[in-house]
């Protein structure tokens, strides 16, 4: 052990480095299938969503190698953890940058992660697909830069119509993840809120790793709002819910359309009966695409709803399989083909075509559920 | 009026839940003076285990209490045994690097056992609320205050009053004498770690089922809380844990009433900071009790360093420098650019907990300080990037010096806790200094490397660069080491006291090797925050600090050279096992154990 030193230790870990990725081309070769490369999180504290990424794309690959593939060639991704740290994501666009195997890219989760990378795949002329980006200045980053994350000036006011206008709430108190998404769409909901007529009597913003929220609700009872609306992720939103309902809050909740999830159900139990969520889609939505990925969900895992997070993922690799089969396999062609791709259909936008000036998405579904004895329902108008 | 009940009350019932973790953390501080950074992963494992018992078996409460128990004791047990036991005559740093070790194991086995999907545990009492004040408490609150305060009360009996527990103290007192004495110290040791091992299970068990959910990145944030609690408390004494807890709950409670929810861990770290300063060993330690070791110096085996000869040095930069000639990918010239960043971190970090044995486990804080710094010049002043990354580099060295400098008075553990608070004190101002930082939003669009107005964009042209910086920092650091002023820093380590009678004022040259330290990872930071052209107060967290202080335990305390190869090789080996998808992790963790039980002194050896 004594005698290693610099050189001995870098070069076995460049041969061990090289080593693993002509292993992994051989694995392929023989398939020879279209390959994107996905950069996420499977391990740190994000990984949760990086599996629930995994779920929706396979889904949707299935689907499209029944269909019969991208012009009779499979569809196939490569998924790089980068554990959302800025350091290793930046390492992986490097590594799908210099692979010329790799058509297009898809995410990473946060922000940070993301847009450290921006500036080499912009360089590198591989297009970096954020589908869940919702960062402002993601898509400012380079023509290279496409999203289909759901603009929070779309969403926000959808949110804040139904709370204020359809079930009359007045005084709102706002609680919100303290992340680029959350700041964003607090911003956007209380604007559109006050537009409509509200008050916002109190924000509170809290970081990701918060479990614990009583002394937050004692100032939220303090403002004396007639309705708390909760712009968080589905594990957090119930922890809220649940000690919202234990510290004797009864005001109406509503809630960003990120909590739309089994799991809020599961995690939440009694205290999210009631609550009102504005979403995307839902269990009951008639639209043919709707129906066919929920029951493919369902049949590939087990009996398992789909979540938001699955519903991104599976749009975003559908629309990457409506952008490789016009923009083929160059690189710069499919950059081209994002301004092409018309009314590709999606669980989101029933159907999605880029803003060429923005790169995104406008006009995202809208549905107003409630959760109604431990399920999600369309929400019947009566209020709560 | 009544709403400051409410804070109160809610204030000591979150600090009951972080009692269940101090009380684990104190007890084996108490003993092998160690900050178990596992402890967090046992809770972890607590949970799930109780998640098993409770959703899939059916057992009823007291019976599933029992199982946690005891599968989290043998947890402990295995971790004593095969983790620690190997590493008693190393250099008693070594233990602390096991621990971050055995918690990546842990939670990578329970990450890859049951998927990182939120599961909720449902609470197995009946769901009765009593009115207390404006809110209410229900039996599960009343459950964890009692198993806190019992097991608090319990562990105190049994270290006063009976024969295992006298050992277990004289053992935590001179485990040289305890061993003449006749005490079996690994049976100590084992009893110790079993207990705090059923401790802990028991209360991820309970703090899940308050919560309804468990998931497994809720280890790390139990094992900070938990650390501020029980050194607040007072490090090993096991009824100041429980106080400390609850004393930071309340404050925590009453920053949200004050100042609202985004300054509530502000809030914690600080209480930290200014017990630590105003009462070093802690709001109870007894003044009877011996101060705290420090944790190099006396405890930093002399080793005998690796010689490198210098023709070997010259000719390893020469092969790196010209290694962009050769046909390498980018992406692995992008990993290397990822190692000679966290080789500027690691080398400054070296100097100061290997050389002068302050050992910082908030340095990712400076890189914040130097990235913020050049970003903002070079964004709205227009700074050229050159110079903007220097004043990140100086910026780094005076508010990281000025900020570290409460800590100077402290010795041992206590420094490295003081700094894991300034660290996070500094990543949470960043969130909630809107106006300068940008807040959560962060900082877009900062401009490319560029050096005398050519723009450095190609990964070639960085690799360069980053290198070149890293080099001559590290021939800076290497001539600094060899002059009188090393000496100075090395005799303060080793003997403190005797350093001072010799006529060595400490604070002066702690301080010169902060700034000479910030100014390093500040200049890191800044590259870093020019490659990435966008940051937020997430981009340098404390898994960067933890990572830092790996690389330089790893590389061999205040090793120059070995600060370097320890940052290549703690870049690499993740990249390389790649190949592992989701194993990589777990790999990465059981080699770095398995490094530092055949080489505890570091791949080159502490100078």
């Amino acid at each position: 052990m004594s005698n290693i030193n610099r050189r001995t230790l870098v070069k076995g870990s460049l041969a061990a480095a090289f080593a693993g990725t002509s292993l992994s081309r051989a694995a392929f070769a023989d398939a020879d299938p279209i390959l994107l490369g996905v950069s996420g999180p499977l391990t740190g504290p994000n990984a949760q969503y990086g599996t629930q990424w995994k779920q929706g794309f396979d889904l949707a690959l299935d689907e499209i190698t029944a269909a019969g593939g991208i012009n009779g060639r499979k569809l196939a991704y490569t998924f790089e953890d980068s554990q959302s740290d800025p350091r290793q994501s930046v390492a992986i666009a490097q590594k799908f940058v210099s692979d010329p195997k790799i058509v297009l890219e898809l995410g990473d989760f946060s922000s940070p992660a993301s847009m450290a990378a921006s500036p080499i795949y912009q360089r590198g002329g591989l297009v970096q697909f954020g589908f869940t980006n919702s960062h402002p200045d993601f898509t400012k980053g380079g023509d290279f830069m496409w999203s289909t994350s759901v603009s929070q000036a779309d969403e926000q006011p959808l949110l804040a119509a139904y709370a204020v206008k359809k079930l009359g709430l007045k005084k709102l108190a706002v609680l919100h993840l303290n992340t680029d998404w959350g700041r964003t769409s607090r911003d956007y909901f209380n604007n559109a809120a006050k537009e409509y007529g509200a008050e916002i009597v109190v924000t509170e913003g809290y970081i990701a790793e918060e479990r614990d929220f009583r002394s937050t609700l004692v100032r939220v009872r303090d403002a004396n709002p007639d309705g708390l609306v909760l712009i968080s992720y589905y594990s957090d939103g119930a922890l809220i819910a649940r000690q919202a309902r234990q510290v004797g809050l009864k005001q109406v909740i509503c809630a960003a359309s990120s909590v739309y999830s089994p799991k809020f159900l599961e995690l939440g139990g009694d205290a999210v009966e009631d609550v009102h969520v504005g979403t995307r889609y839902f269990p009951e939505d008639p639209r043919p695409e709707v129906q066919k990925f929920i029951a493919g969900f369902k049949k590939k895992y087990n009996g398992l709803e789909p979540d938001a997070f699955n519903a991104y993922a599976y749009d975003a690799m559908n629309m990457a399989a409506a952008v490789v089969k016009i923009g083929g396999t160059d690189r710069k062609a499919i950059r081209d083909a994002f301004t092409k791709v018309k009314d590709v259909p999606s669980i989101i936008f029933g159907t999605a075509t880029f803003d060429v000036a923005t790169r995104r998405v406008k006009g995202a579904m809208n549905a107003e559920l409630v959760v109604r004895k431990g399920q999600f329902a369309l929400w019947d108008g009566k209020p709560t | 009026m009544s709403s400051w009940l409410d804070y109160t009350i809610n204030g000591l019932i979150v600090g009951n839940v972080y009692a269940l973790v101090a009380v684990g953390l104190a007890l084996i501080f108490g003993v092998s003076r160690l900050i178990n950074f596992a402890q967090g992963s046992i809770y972890l494992v607590g949970a799930y285990i109780g998640w098993v018992a409770v959703v899939q078996l059916h057992t009823p409460l007291p019976l599933t209490i029992i199982f946690v128990a005891v599968v989290a004791a043998l947890v402990g047990l295995i971790i004593e045994r095969f983790g620690l036991r190997p590493l008693q005559n190393s250099v008693r740093i070594a233990p602390l690097l096991a621990t971050i070790g055995i918690s990546f194991v842990l939670d990578q086995l329970v990450m890859l056992t049951f998927s990182p999907n939120p599961r909720a545990l449902p609470s197995q009492l009946p769901d009765v609320r009593f009115q207390v004040g404006g809110g209410t408490i229900g039996p599960l609150d009343l459950l964890i205050a009692g198993v806190g305060l019992s097991s608090a009360l319990l562990l105190f009996v049994f270290l006063r009053y009976t024969k295992l527990g006298w050992a277990v103290r004289a053992a935590s007192q001179d485990r040289d004498a305890a061993m003449q004495m006749g005490v079996d110290v690994n049976r100590v040791n084992q009893t110790v770690f079993g207990i705090a091992a059923a401790l802990g299970g028991v209360s991820g068990l309970l703090v899940g089922m308050y919560y309804n959910q468990i998931d497994t990145a809720m280890s790390l944030q139990a094992t900070l809380k938990g650390v501020v609690a029980e050194v607040v408390g007072g490090a090993g004494n096991v009824p100041g844990a429980v106080i400390g807890s609850l004393l930071l709950g309340l404050v925590e409670s009453y920053g949200v009433a004050v100042f609202g929810t985004s300054y509530r861990n502000l809030f914690a770290f600080l209480l930290l900071v200014v017990v630590l300063v105003l009462r070093p060993n802690g709001l109870f330690a007894s003044a009877r009790q011996a101060p705290p070791e420090p944790l190099t110096g006396t405890f930093i085996a002399p080793s005998r360093p690796v010689r490198i000869p210098r023709w070997a040095l010259a000719a390893a930069v020469a092969a790196f420098a010209i290694l962009p000639l050769l046909p390498v990918s980018f992406y692995v010239l992008q990993t290397l650019i990822n190692a000679w960043l966290l080789g500027m971190l690691a080398l400054s970090l070296t100097l100061v907990a290997g050389t002068i044995g302050q050992v910082s486990l908030g340095h990712a804080a400076l890189l914040a300080i130097g990235a913020y710094t050049s970003a903002l010049l070079s964004l709205t002043l227009y700074v050229p990037v050159g110079l903007a990354i220097i004043a990140g580099g100086l910026m780094s060295a005076a508010l990281g010096t000025i900020l570290i400098s409460p800590s100077f008075r402290l010795r041992g553990h206590y420094v490295s806790i003081a700094t894991l608070a300034i660290g996070e004190i500094v990543s949470l101002v960043i969130l909630n200094w809107e106006s300068v930082t940008r807040g959560p939003i962060g900082i877009s669009g900062i401009p490319p490397l560029s050096l005398f107005g050519f723009d450095l964009i190609s990964p070639t042209s960085v690799y360069w660069f980053s290198f070149a910086v890293m080099v001559v920092l590290a021939l800076l650091q290497a001539r600094l080491l060899g002059s009188h002023l090393g000496r100075s820093f090395r005799a303060i380590r080793d003997d403190d006291i005797a350093a001072r009678a010799y006529g060595l004022s400490l604070n002066r040259y702690k301080s010169l090797a902060f700034i000479f330290g910030g100014f390093a990872a500040g200049v890191s930071g800044g590259i870093a925050a020019h490659l990435y052209s966008y940051i937020n107060h997430e981009t340098f967290n404390t898994q960067q600090s933890i990572l830092a202080l790996t690389v330089v335990i790893l590389g061999g305390l205040g090793n120059v050279v070995g600060a370097i190869v320890g940052a290549v090789a703690l870049v690499g080996l993740p990249e390389i096992f790649r190949v592992a998808a989701e194993y990589r992790i777990l790999i990465y963790g059981i080699v770095l154990l398995l490094l530092v039980r055949f080489r505890p002194q570091g791949l080159l050896g502490t100078i």
